[in-house]
């Protein structure tokens, strides 16, 4: 894992203030950050692991444990809430009986509300992976989970 | 390669493309286009072009704008403009091939329009459609147009010409053209970009940075991403200008990681600039050098905000700093910096272009240019547009936007993200720019506009907000991390029905501190939300305080369900529907009688708001609650008869109250007030109770023994009910004052409106209440062979079908629309069936009188003109127009006026100046104390059913001006029910009321809609959703 962390390391050494791109590459690789991968990225970079997580913490895209085969974003931006997202939230937490911010025990799913997707004029927007849901309902999200279940 | 020689090659290749002897199909997509599907479409589109071998070319292009649409494909045959097609989903998409290519079929059913000037066929030009009428596209000039994947297709559309002038210019030159364009900040600020640019040009230091800030955060805002995913060289052009101007050579653009597509496009367009030598060392042979890194968000709303952005590049926590030194003097690693959103980066090679002055035509005085919008919410087009600043809202909203959806009530729409605020419907004639947004208590922001509608709850609009600035806020200065904790504490309090009264001061001090206190534009805009929410929607906020009631039934803790909660008398619906199936019909006539001693009555005639609030429609339909009501009343009576009228009744308290006026709102004060102990003396003017009920809903819709049924239960309680004693003329109200201790006065509206034309006193011109009032009394009436009703509502229609009843051909003339008709919509379609003939957009100017009597109508035609407030058109008669209709009655139903003059000797202040009487909204009570009044003659919604809410919640008043305290509640039965949530989710039919025949119903005045059967009812009852069960009432607790 430290040659990994090593080379992506090296790939930004020209660049000033890079530590978050780095920690973007980080997670890509391992699908979280570890606190051994970030003890390796302050190590590699000379800094504090204090300075390393407080950077880290305060981005909400940077998670710090294993998510789910199938990421669930749960848009609840202000076109979304104002057509339906808290419930259409509130189903999926239902469907696969954890909330926002959990993964299954079967590390199948795991779940997030996050702030705005962009996608507003398809309120309510629910994203699994990079895939981009639009317009859902309740029967449709349900729909979309039993699928991924089967899918497995 | 020579740039001149670059531009020959990229424009030959567009025209190849245009004018191509093969197909050529573009599809969109951007974000929203592949999130509708756009690239399964295409799939499919690919494999039958196969099928059929048809050779095609396939162009991906970026957002036109209504992404409500998407996807979005457009269709060029050889020698042909391209057609653009709509919503063309997998599953249409080979059959519009097939049709197209195959069977030469147009598709104009699908077809948005042309993407040119000219019309194909029937089709007419995109341009014309009303989504785009009203739209400048300057910003977004190529976004849905060229492949964004290609730069040779943007400079093909004039594509990095700016740049070929720019450096023939000097950089102090560029800076004067942006100046004279008056250019502001498309970020949400609004400064006044040439001044930035000119304020970072002098300051000393080097180096110098460009930023593009593409961190679009507000949520609600999309425009940004459709412009980078569908133009980004427009993006990149600008930065090279704007780069060239103030002298820097490093530019990074600072992109939200929720953007892949938009990074993407980016990093390629850079790529392709690199082989076109318009980036990099050198550019375009000058002496300016320039390069671009992407930078990332992390998922951070604040490092929108231009010191935590840079804080952000610079690898650490997005914190802003104070400002001064501002960015232009120390920025990025100290050094002067320039930032700019995409949008104004996006305007820069237009203006450059067309020049400054030219651009500073378009938009108003005080707003220069066009600005991007995304409309979204519940309007019935969202998508992206670009008007002119100056603009009008309600322009924006129903003319672009195609109004609410659903035809739902307007509300307000939400400007400038959790920065700004929510516009009520009275100022919807405001010109969008940056002051008369201001001047509202909103900003502009970054072009979010969220459409809501009658179903939004304003108070849970401000506690979101706070939930999202709180959740973003740095934390680094105390006012707004603590700040807005307290404030969404509040808000979570009053959304929970524990809100007090001294909550909307203690937010408005909060809202003061932390503006002044916050240190940037985060903390110091976050109380906007709230402040605007209570300026312009305070009742709503008091009454989650003072009647813990959320009346779009948003907030869950306020009321059991959206029906019961909808319902003016709050019936508890669940509760009867649940009882229905367990075969407890009287309980579930009870239960009803609780909220409503009309319940017989409204299960034939209410205008069921609770319908249209059923989450049921979600799934299929909403319950017919209407009928399963009747069925309750009808079973109930025959099981049980008049012992079923035994409800709670508290001790007496020996006070006394008199209403004045014995219809629905009257003698549903009567009846809880009887409840409550107090002894109640009825007085009403006519020969019969019953207000409304008798004398405008006629028979043939509400059975007279219905009504009688249940008056007859409110008189048997000892309600003194004294006919035909008319309050003014037979007795006093000071009289009346003197010896008892409240008056509740619900005299209703008897004074038909007049026409106002002339001849409108002819013989044969009658009231539509006359003839209502005395067929409604079983009356034989006379009336006219051909008769003409005017008006649309429910007194127009049910006088024009007493009239089809009584013989006469009827035509009834309305002035605008069928849908804008207050009449039911069941009502409407009955009278269609019954022959009557409804004549739209038509109105009266003159009665034709002939021997004394009438002889006919002379009518105006008329147009719909601009919006009004309440989201409808105004008529607007057509010149030249006027004709005749032939008939020999006029029958006006234009809607009654309290007789209420006689009030004015009681009291000078106890009228408006229309006549109607001022009630305090919270009390319910007049100018005089002790004297309380409802229904239509306090202005009121002019149904039943607020009638009868309006005569509960006063009986409650009433009863805490006289014992101190409001004691309904004391009053209410217990009913136990089963709360186990049925599991009834897939769709079921809807069974719809059986109805007789219209030929068999116009000869009598007999019941034209059947009750429910039990088969019926026991169907329609299982579709019920139970939305009264939270996960506390399920057996086994919390899921």
């Amino acid at each position: 894992m430290n040659s990994e962390i090593k080379k992506i390391v090296k790939q930004f050494k020209s660049k000033k203030g890079a530590l978050i791109s780095i920690l973007q590459e980080v997670q890509k690789k391992y699908g979280y950050l570890s606190s051994n991968t970030i003890s390796a990225v302050a190590e590699e970079l000379k800094i504090s692991e204090n300075e390393t997580y407080g950077v880290a913490t305060f981005y909400s895209q940077f998670r710090f444990n294993k998510p789910g085969k199938y990421q669930i974003k749960a848009c609840q931006g202000t076109a979304c809430h104002v057509r339906g997202a808290k419930k259409i939230l509130g189903e999926i937490e239902q469907e696969l009986k954890i909330t926002h911010g959990e993964t299954t025990e079967d590390e199948l799913f795991s779940l997030e509300k996050v702030a705005c997707m962009g996608c507003c004029a398809l309120a309510p927007v629910t994203v699994v992976n990079d895939k981009v849901h639009g317009t859902c309902t309740p029967t449709k999200v349900r729909k979309t989970i039993e699928d991924l279940k089967k899918e497995g | 390669m020579d740039f001149n020689n670059i531009q020959k090659k990229t424009t030959a290749k567009w025209e190849n493309l245009v004018n191509s002897k093969d197909p050529v199909i573009y599809y969109g997509a951007a974000s929203c286009g592949r999130a509708a599907g756009s690239l399964d479409s295409k799939k499919v589109i690919e494999e039958t072009l196969k099928k059929l071998k048809i050779k095609a070319k396939l162009v991906e292009v970026g957002c036109i704008g209504p992404c409500c649409y998407e996807p979005l494909i457009y269709i060029q045959k050889p020698g042909s403009l391209p057609i653009c097609y709509y919503n063309v989903t997998l599953d249409k998409a080979e059959k519009l091939v097939k049709d197209i290519f195959t069977k030469n079929k147009p598709r104009k059913d699908m077809a948005l329009g042309v993407l040119g000037d000219k019309p194909i066929g029937k089709i007419p030009p995109i341009y014309d459609h009303s989504i785009f009428k009203n739209q400048v596209r300057l910003v977004l000039r190529n976004c849905g147009i060229i492949d964004p994947k290609d730069i040779d297709h943007y400079i093909a559309h004039d594509g990095y010409q700016a740049i070929k002038k720019v450096i023939s210019m000097k950089p102090q030159e560029v800076i004067e053209e942006i100046k004279k364009s008056g250019l502001k900040g498309r970020g949400g600020a609004g400064f006044s970009t040439g001044m930035k640019w000119q304020f970072c040009r002098d300051a000393p230091g080097r180096p110098k940075y460009l930023i593009c800030n593409a961190d679009e955060g507000d949520p609600g805002a999309f425009m940004n991403r459709s412009l980078l995913e569908g133009d980004p060289h427009a993006v990149l052009e600008g930065m090279i200008i704007a780069a060239y101007a103030i002298g820097a050579n490093q530019g990074y653009i600072y992109i939200r990681g929720e953007y892949p597509l938009a990074i993407e496009r980016l990093n390629n367009a850079i790529k392709q600039m690199k082989n076109y030598n318009l980036i990099g060392d050198n550019i375009l042979g000058s002496n300016f050098n320039f390069n671009i890194e992407i930078k990332t968000g992390a998922g951070a709303f604040v490092c929108g905000e231009e010191t935590a952005l840079m804080a952000s590049i610079e690898g650490h926590r997005g914190m802003p700093r104070p400002r001064p030194p501002f960015p232009a003097q120390s920025g990025l690693w100290g050094k002067p910096t320039n930032i700019n959103n995409v949008e104004t980066m996006g305007s820069i090679a237009n203006i450059i272009r067309m020049g400054g002055g030219e651009y500073s035509k378009l938009g108003s005085d005080t707003a220069k240019g066009t600005k991007t919008f995304s409309l979204v919410g519940k309007i019935k087009r969202p998508g992206l547009i670009e008007i002119p600043l100056g603009t009008k809202l309600k322009d924006i909203i129903y003319e672009v936007g195609g109004g609410i959806d659903n035809d739902k009530k307007f509300k307000a729409v939400q400007t400038g993200g959790p920065s700004g605020g929510c516009i009520p419907a009275s100022k919807l004639d405001l010109t969008v720019d940056y002051q008369s947004l201001t001047a509202v208590g909103s900003i502009m922001g970054s072009g979010g506009l969220v459409v809501m509608d009658e179903d939004t709850c304003m108070v849970d609009i401000a506690r979101f907000f706070l939930d999202f600035t709180q959740d973003e806020s740095c934390g680094k200065c105390t006012p707004c991390r603590i700040g807005t904790k307290a404030m969404l504490d509040i808000l979570t309090r009053i959304t929970e029905g524990k809100g007090k009264e001294e909550d909307l001061d203690e937010l408005a001090r909060l809202c003061d501190t932390i503006n002044k206190g916050s240190l940037c534009g985060l903390g110091q805009t976050a109380p906007n939300p709230v402040l605007t929410t209570v300026r312009h929607f305070k009742d709503e906020y008091l009454e989650h305080i003072r009647n813990k009631k959320c009346r779009a039934s948003v907030c869950q803790e306020l009321f059991l369900s959206p029906c019961q909660n909808t319902c003016p008398a709050e019936t508890n619906v669940p509760g009867y529907m649940q009882l229905i199936k367990e075969n407890r019909f009287v309980e579930a006539y009870k239960l009803n009688r609780e909220s409503n001693p009309f319940s017989a009555v409204c299960g034939r005639i209410c205008f069921h708001p609770c319908e249209d609030k059923c989450r049921r429609a979600q799934i299929d339909k909403s319950i017919s609650i209407m009928a399963l009501k009747r069925v309750v009343t009808d079973r109930a009576f025959e099981v049980k008869g008049n012992s079923i009228f035994k409800m709670k009744k508290l001790k007496d308290t020996g006070k006394k109250v008199v209403i004045i006026g014995g219809g629905p709102s009257g003698l549903t004060a009567a009846y809880f007030l009887k409840r409550l102990g107090h002894e109640v003396t009825v007085f009403e003017a006519h020969s019969k109770p019953g207000g409304m009920m008798v004398q405008g809903i006629p028979p043939y819709r509400l059975p007279r023994e219905i009504i009688e049924r249940e008056i007859n239960s409110i008189e048997k309680m000892g309600v003194k009910i004294k006919l035909n004693t008319r309050v003014g003329k037979d007795i006093s109200i000071k009289e009346i004052k003197e010896k008892h201790d409240a008056i509740y006065i619900a005299i209703g509206n008897y004074k038909e409106y007049a026409l106002g034309i002339e001849n409108e006193g002819a013989n044969g011109v009658i009231s539509g209440l006359q003839l209502l009032k005395e067929t409604g009394q079983g009356k034989k009436v006379k009336v006219g062979k051909k008769i003409v009703v005017i008006g649309g509502g429910n007194s127009a229609i049910d006088t024009a079908r007493t009239a089809r009843r009584l013989g006469a051909e009827v035509t009834i003339l309305y002035r605008r629309e069928r849908k804008d008709m207050p009449a039911f919509e069941e009502e409407i379609d009955d009278a269609l069936e019954e022959g009557i003939k409804l004549d739209v957009l038509v109105a009266p100017s003159e009665v034709l009188v002939k021997n004394g009597k009438v002889a006919g109508l002379k009518c105006t035609r008329m147009s719909l003109g601009s919006y009004d407030d309440s989201g409808r058109r105004r008529p607007v008669p057509i010149k030249d127009s006027e004709f005749d209709v032939d008939c020999d009655m006029i029958i006006t139903a234009i809607g009654q006026s309290p007789d209420s003059a006689f009030l004015n000797d009681f009291s000078r202040e106890i009228l408006a100046k229309n006549g109607t009487i001022k009630v305090d909204k919270w009390t319910r009570s007049t100018s005089v104390k002790g004297v309380f009044a409802g229904g239509d003659v306090a202005g009121s919604g002019q149904t039943v059913i607020q009638a009868i809410a309006d005569g509960k919640e006063t009986s409650g008043e009433i009863d805490k001006y006289l014992t101190g305290k409001n004691r309904l509640e004391e009053i209410v039965g217990d009913y136990s029910y089963q709360m186990d949530l049925p599991d009834n989710q897939k769709p079921m039919t809807r069974f719809e009321s059986r109805k007789r025949k219209p030929k068999e119903r116009i000869i009598d005045f007999k019941e034209v809609c059947f009750g429910y059967n039990e088969k019926e009812c026991l169907a329609e009852v299982e579709r019920c959703l139970r939305c009264d069960i939270r996960d506390e009432d399920e057996a086994g607790g919390d899921s």
